[in-house]
């Protein structure tokens, strides 16, 4: 006979509501055997009937006790929706079910000072992706011949480096034979789809592990040159040490977590990385560094980071640089020096009103050391930032990655620094139709990290599904760094989902090639896009279409 | 009729340029369709590059149709049908054969892009090479003779794409300097039929297939070969194109090496020849793993459900790990709960001699005085009313005392014969220790004897009780009143001293008039003492705890007809105590502050007058410790103990109840069964006890679910003994089995200890950790710990 009390949760104001059928239930208890929230536990009910079965008032009670699943109403083990007790559950008889009454997140403010959550996904898609309202329509139906995108072979390569234009390479003419009068800046031609760039530690070890071996194996056994950037958590000195790091992106970001170990390695290591990310921020939270949850920092991301077991908050810039000039003059020469100037550096920024101005800045790159612009857009994923920041912050990416390409042709200097471009890319599960759309619009490539995760067995979703990345609880081994939890994960399939799932985008990418008649990547083919909307028409300047 | 005979020998010349003028394929085709209405069966056409020549066309008498052609345009032969002969004299461009369904086309040059695009049936021989797309979309219908198509030369790029029947014969001649013979990616989408090809051959599709040839490919060859190259006029080749085809031991060059492509198979498509990803790690990737010098990772995998280390939670029989409500709240720490679960055991006596470990007055004190806290939080409340504690104090009542194991020849003065004293009394005696009490009053009893008034304590339940402490072995001596010199004597002569002398100085408040007051101690004193104090009919009792109440009873009881208690703050009295005397009439009053005292009664300062005869003040009592040293007080007349209610003066003096701070019966009992036990303690050399108690059992981890609740009234006639069906049993396993039936992995076991004693384990080979066991639980003695959060404290 608990009493119910008006200014305490209760289950009506809560985001999921766990479903359950007592008379399918046999109590075999693997929902709870499964659910690391809590969310559920075993109880017991009453159940009283006072029945009359004679032909007179004649009450009779029937009393039983009944052993049933029930739902914990609190504010700490809140059920997130992440299914898995409707995964383990052989007779169909408990699943989460979403409430639209919820109060959740308000009342959490209201009870505790504090948001409910941090991290997962944007959960306030209020309309569609622009990029769903873009389609493929300059198809060649008569004009020139389309290619066929299983015999045509395509040149899918984009630049990760800086391009310089013809009239600035440096060629002299000696006995009638053009040579290079000085080292030209290091480029690599790489696949235009990077992985990245979630950190170890943000990744459990065999989360971060499955998509290192995906991108080796999509080198060595597919040919497929794809690159992995290793987020902000550092690298594992094992990985450094062999001859997959030609296929890693280093990444640096204001925390420079890991450094200490990668410089460390460097006369031990016998390849080059494949380039060197500067992270600026990030998409999904503007605004903020790196924020990784204690509950997360086991001992070995303490040992790569160097770092005790703390919240680890990344500042929100990189200190000492206070100008764009700075950052590049001291940011990207010091990367750039590190591998002594074979490693082409590049530099991420989460994409913002003021991105054009950095673009145009970085564009005049005197001394040709700013090896590509990464803009990263809202709808990209996060382990940790904080809700409003998520909900509430940052920039979609079409336009802003549009306008760079726009400016950087009225200056005649389009493909020099490359565009790459992120934020969540593949939301809608094929990442093929987002990346050429991108590359139309003007990226010279893409980047995804969310997408991979979904691959790889995640089950929540943009929609508020799971989103418990932050509380070193992921119930499927990904985002934990909980041995318990992270065991659940297999390593190879997870590799193996990948990379056919890259098997798949690569021949996708070509059937949209082909019809367009690209063998080479479609940068800036803006003439293939329309839209059936007429602002985004006017917006990115691709056609009208109804 | 005649006339198409007339015909049948003649040839029928067809010009391409008509008075200098080329004509329009329609045309040149218009006329040749006259002439074969004209029934001409052969046709010499000196073309000038019209399409199409050739088909689709027939005889209406079946008689072959032949066509030499020189000079056409793209498309001769094509959609050519069964019974067409053609033969271009020199080179075609695109397209030759296209469609073909069974015509014979022979090209004594090269032919254009997409010779034999399509053809289903018929044969087409090319002199010369083919260029790009050559024998693509081929098929083979089977109602009709698959079709044939021989090239002497090579082909251009993507030949034989999507080829699905028919065969294909690239002799290669001449070609030893190129690549591959059929250009580069052939063969992509291919899905049926077989080329043969002599030389070399290069990125051919991975959909195919590139074997050597059997036998009965080479008598395929064998065969046709001198057809073929009779038709294009160079029979002169077959010694080197057959060479690969002969039996010699002599070393072929690759260009004379035959080979044939086949398609793979369906199935064979499907059978992906990529390296498992786990054979990738283990063979290929970072030894160990790239986290392997970090992390130890066996790269086991387990289930969303597993048992052993790699379960969430894992459960922990912890039987009697909390206390349960009743024994929490009781100040002595009765449990109830054991001492209920020794009734469903059936052991009656075990059970009532259980209380007297705590109390030595449960049918007293339990049973009547006391306001029972111990049923304030008791779970059965949830169901229907807390457990009927008094009912089961009383039960206690007769039994009798069992005499000390062992004496143990250690000696203790109790000084007070109150609760406090006769509690350590009581459990001193228990141990073996020789114990005499020193009484001043003339009977000993303390404040249960002296103001308690009957109508709240059966006196023979009292005596019954008293006497019990008598008989196990205890010595009193009342008027014995201690002074200075005694307790000296005291100190020396006994091992430990019990100061345990109550609270027996009344406290006045000196208001104006204070001398009218009547002390209430003295008061319920008198009363107790059969001395019938006059109190007039009305009376004003300053103060409402408890004590005051029994003052009001006291003064009803004496022909009082209008009592009144005042306070200055909320009354401190219990709610059973001040329903008492509410229901004899008396008003409480708060607050109210006295300004003072006069014939009329009390004047509050708010200017009211409470009407009194007599004015009684019951506002606290304190305790004479003038028979002490000074230095053993603190400047306020206090008593300075430790927290084992020891004088920080000397270890040997306890000083429990009123004597140190005012409460009830059962905060006295508790404190003089501390002081005994830690008496006993430090005479033994061993440290203290603080007496903590297990923290109390969560209400919601005790399931009142499994109890029906019952009627008030049926509740009321059940024998105290019952209480067994009604008992929650919080934190104290009832044996009930449930966890053992229910465990859906039936990893429980109960294991029984010779001593009748018994625990369940749960294997954590089969148990999952769902916790099911403490969610059914009816006691709450499953715990389940987190496993998870065992782990992330790394």
């Amino acid at each position: 006979m608990a009493t119910i009390k008006i200014n305490e949760i209760s289950k009506d104001e809560l985001l999921w509501q766990i479903e359950y059928n007592s008379d399918r239930c046999t109590l075999c208890g693997k929902c709870v055997a499964a659910c690391p929230f809590n969310a559920i536990e075993a109880s017991v009910e009453k159940r009283r009937k006072v029945i009359n079965e004679d032909s007179t008032p004649a009450p009779k009670v029937k009393f039983q006790t009944v052993p049933v699943i029930k739902q914990n109403i609190n504010i700490k083990n809140f059920c997130r929706g992440c299914g898995i007790c409707e995964k383990v559950c052989p007779n169909e008889s408990i699943k989460p079910v979403r409430n639209t009454d919820e109060k959740f997140a308000m009342k959490v403010r209201a009870y505790t000072g504090d948001s409910y959550k941090r991290g997962g996904r944007n959960n306030l898609h209020t309309m569609p992706r622009a990029l769903d309202k873009i389609k493929i329509g300059r198809i060649s139906q008569m004009t020139d011949p389309s290619l066929d995108a299983q015999r045509h072979t395509f040149e899918m390569l984009a630049p990760f480096g800086r391009v310089l234009p013809p009239e600035q390479l440096p060629l002299t003419e000696l006995n009638g034979q053009l040579e290079l009068s000085k080292n030209l800046p290091p480029v690599r031609w790489i696949y235009p789809i990077i992985l990245g760039d979630m950190s170890i530690g943000a990744l459990s070890g065999r989360m971060w592990e499955a998509l290192a071996i995906a991108t080796a194996y999509m080198n060595e056994e597919l040919g497929i040159p794809i690159r992995m950037c290793s987020g902000e958590g550092g690298m594992p000195v094992r990985l450094m040490k062999s001859r997959y790091l030609k296929y890693m992106i280093l990444q640096i970001a204001s925390g420079h977590f890991g450094w200490n170990r990668i410089i460390n390695t460097m006369p031990e290591m016998t390849e080059d990385p494949a380039g060197i990310l500067i992270k600026i921020g990030q998409g999904a939270k503007p605004g903020d560094g790196g924020l990784l949850q204690a509950k997360k920092v086991a001992r070995h991301i303490q040992e790569i980071r160097g770092v005790p077991k703390a919240d680890l908050l990344s500042p929100p810039n990189h200190q000492g640089l206070y100008s764009i000039e700075e950052s590049v003059q001291k940011m990207f020469l010091s990367m750039n020096a590190a591998f002594k100037f074979r490693v082409p550096v590049a530099i991420k920024v989460s994409a913002s009103v003021t991105s054009i101005s950095v673009y145009n800045n970085l564009l005049r790159d005197p001394y040709n050391i700013v090896g590509g612009f990464f803009l990263d857009g809202i709808f990209g994923g996060t382990g940790a930032a904080h809700e409003i920041s998520l909900n509430h912050t940052g920039h979609p990416i079409l336009s802003k990655l549009r306008d760079c390409y726009l400016a950087a042709v009225h200056q005649g200097k389009q493909g020099q620094i490359p565009l790459w471009a992120a934020g969540g890319l593949g939301m809608n599960g094929n990442l093929a139709a987002d990346a050429f759309k991108m590359m139309c619009l003007g990226a010279n490539g893409v980047f995804t990290g969310k997408l991979l995760l979904q691959i790889a067995g995640c089950v929540g979703n943009d929609h508020g599904k799971c989103n418990a990345c932050n509380t070193g609880l992921c119930p499927v081994g990904i985002c934990t760094q909980n041995p318990v939890l992270v065991k659940r994960l297999d390593i190879d399939k997870v590799a193996e989902n990948i990379v056919n799932y890259f098997i798949a985008t690569d021949q996708e990418i070509k059937k949209l090639m082909a019809p367009i008649g690209n063998s080479s990547l479609p940068i800036g083919r803006s003439d293939a896009l329309v839209t059936i909307d007429s602002s985004i028409a006017e917006k990115l300047q691709i056609q009208y279409a109804c | 009729m005649s006339e198409y005979n007339i015909k049948t020998n003649q040839i029928a010349i067809i010009n391409g340029i008509v008075d200098g003028q080329r004509i329009s394929t329609q045309q040149l085709l218009q006329e040749l369709y006259n002439k074969l209405e004209e029934g001409y069966k052969e046709f010499e056409i000196s073309a000038s590059g019209q399409h199409d020549i050739g088909g689709p066309l027939w005889d209406k008498e079946n008689k072959l149709l032949k066509f030499k052609v020189t000079n056409p345009g793209q498309r001769v032969g094509s959609m050519g049908m069964v019974g067409t002969e053609i033969l271009v004299e020199g080179s075609a461009p695109a397209d030759v054969g296209w469609l073909n369904a069974g015509a014979e086309i022979t090209v004594k040059g090269d032919g254009g892009d997409t010779t034999a695009h399509c053809a289903a049936s018929g044969k087409i021989y090319i002199a010369g090479r083919t260029g790009t797309r050559s024998g693509a979309l081929m098929k083979h219908d089977p109602k009709f003779p698959p079709p044939e198509f021989w090239v002497l030369k090579n082909t251009g790029s993507f030949s034989f794409e999507f080829m699905g029947g028919g065969t294909a014969v690239i002799c290669g001649h001449g070609c030893d300097n190129l690549n591959s013979v059929l250009g580069s990616r052939s063969c992509v989408g291919m899905v049926g039929g077989t080329v043969y090809v002599r030389g070399n051959v290069k990125e051919l599709s991975s959909q195919v297939w590139l074997m050597d040839l059997n036998d009965g490919d080479k008598e395929f060859l064998l065969q046709g070969l001198p057809v073929f190259l009779d038709k294009i006029g160079k029979p002169e080749l077959i010694n080197e194109l057959s060479k690969g085809l002969q039996d010699t031991k002599e070393d072929l060059s690759p260009s004379n090496k035959w080979s044939k492509i086949v398609a793979k198979t369906y199935e064979e498509r499907k059978t992906k020849s990529l390296m498992p990803l786990k054979q990738f790690r283990l063979n290929k990737w970072v030894e160990g793993g790239i986290f392997g010098d970090l992390i130890e990772d066996d790269y086991s995998i387990s289930d969303l459900v597993s048992t052993g280390d790699l379960r969430l939670k894992t459960p922990a029989w912890k039987n009697a790990a909390y206390s349960a409500p009743c024994e929490y709240n009781c100040p002595i720490g009765i449990p109830t709960q054991k001492r209920i679960s020794l009734l469903r055991q059936g052991e009656i006596a075990k059970a009532l001699e259980l209380v007297l470990e705590f109390s030595p007055f449960p049918a007293s004190v339990c049973g009547q005085v006391c306001p029972n806290l111990c049923v304030d939080e008791c779970n059965r409340k949830y169901v229907d009313q807390p457990i009927k504690m008094a009912e089961l104090g009383k039960l206690s009542k007769d039994i009798k005392v069992t005499t000390p194991n062992k004496e143990n020849n250690r000696k203790v003065a109790v000084i007070g014969s109150g609760a406090a004293g006769l509690g350590a009394a009581w459990h001193l005696r228990k141990s073996g220790y020789k114990v005499d009490i020193l009484e001043q009053d003339k009977v000993f009893g303390g404040k249960l004897k002296q103001v308690i008034p009957e109508d709240r304590l059966e006196r023979n339940i009292l005596e019954t009780e008293l006497q019990r402490i008598i008989d196990s072995g205890v010595n009193v001596k009342t008027n014995t009143r201690v002074d200075k010199e005694l307790f000296s004597k005291l100190e020396k002569d006994y091992d430990a001293v019990v100061v345990a002398i109550g609270a027996h100085n009344p406290v006045v408040i000196p208001f104006e008039g204070h001398e009218k007051l009547v002390k209430g101690l003295d008061f319920l004193k008198a009363v107790n003492n059969g001395e019938k104090p006059h109190v007039g009919e009305k009376v004003v009792v300053i103060g409402a705890g408890n004590a005051a109440m029994d003052v009001v009873i006291g003064a009803y009881n004496l022909g009082a007809k209008e009592v009144t208690a005042i306070d200055i703050q909320k009354p401190a009295a219990f709610k059973k105590e001040i329903k008492h005397v509410e229901m004899l009439g008396a008003k409480i009053l708060w607050p109210c502050f006295t300004d003072k005292i006069n014939e009329k009664g009390v004047q509050l300062k708010d200017g009211r007058l409470l009407e009194a005869d007599t004015v009684i003040i019951s506002v606290g009592d304190r305790s004479d410790f003038s028979f002490i040293e000074r230095d053993y007080l603190d400047e306020r007349g206090l008593i300075k103990v430790n927290e084992y209610m020891q004088t920080v003066n000397n270890r040997k003096i306890f000083v429990p109840g009123d004597a140190v701070k005012l409460g009830l019966f059962t905060n006295a009992l508790a404190d003089g069964r501390k002081v005994a036990i830690n008496i006993d303690k430090m005479l033994s050399g061993q440290p203290l006890d603080k007496f903590e108690k297990a923290p109390m059992i969560p209400q919601d981890r005790v399931k009142n679910e499994y109890y029906h609740p019952m009627n008030p009234q049926k509740v009321l006639e059940m024998k105290p003994e019952k209480e067994t069906d009604r008992c929650l049993s919080c934190g104290y396993c009832r044996d009930c089995e449930y966890c053992k039936e229910i465990c859906p992995e039936q990893a429980i076991t109960r294991n029984s200890n010779p001593d009748g004693s018994f625990e369940y384990t749960s294997n954590s080979d089969k148990c999952i950790g769902c916790g099911i066991c403490a969610g059914v639980c009816p006691c709450g003695i499953w715990t389940m710990d987190d496993n998870l959060a065992k782990h992330s404290e790394d």
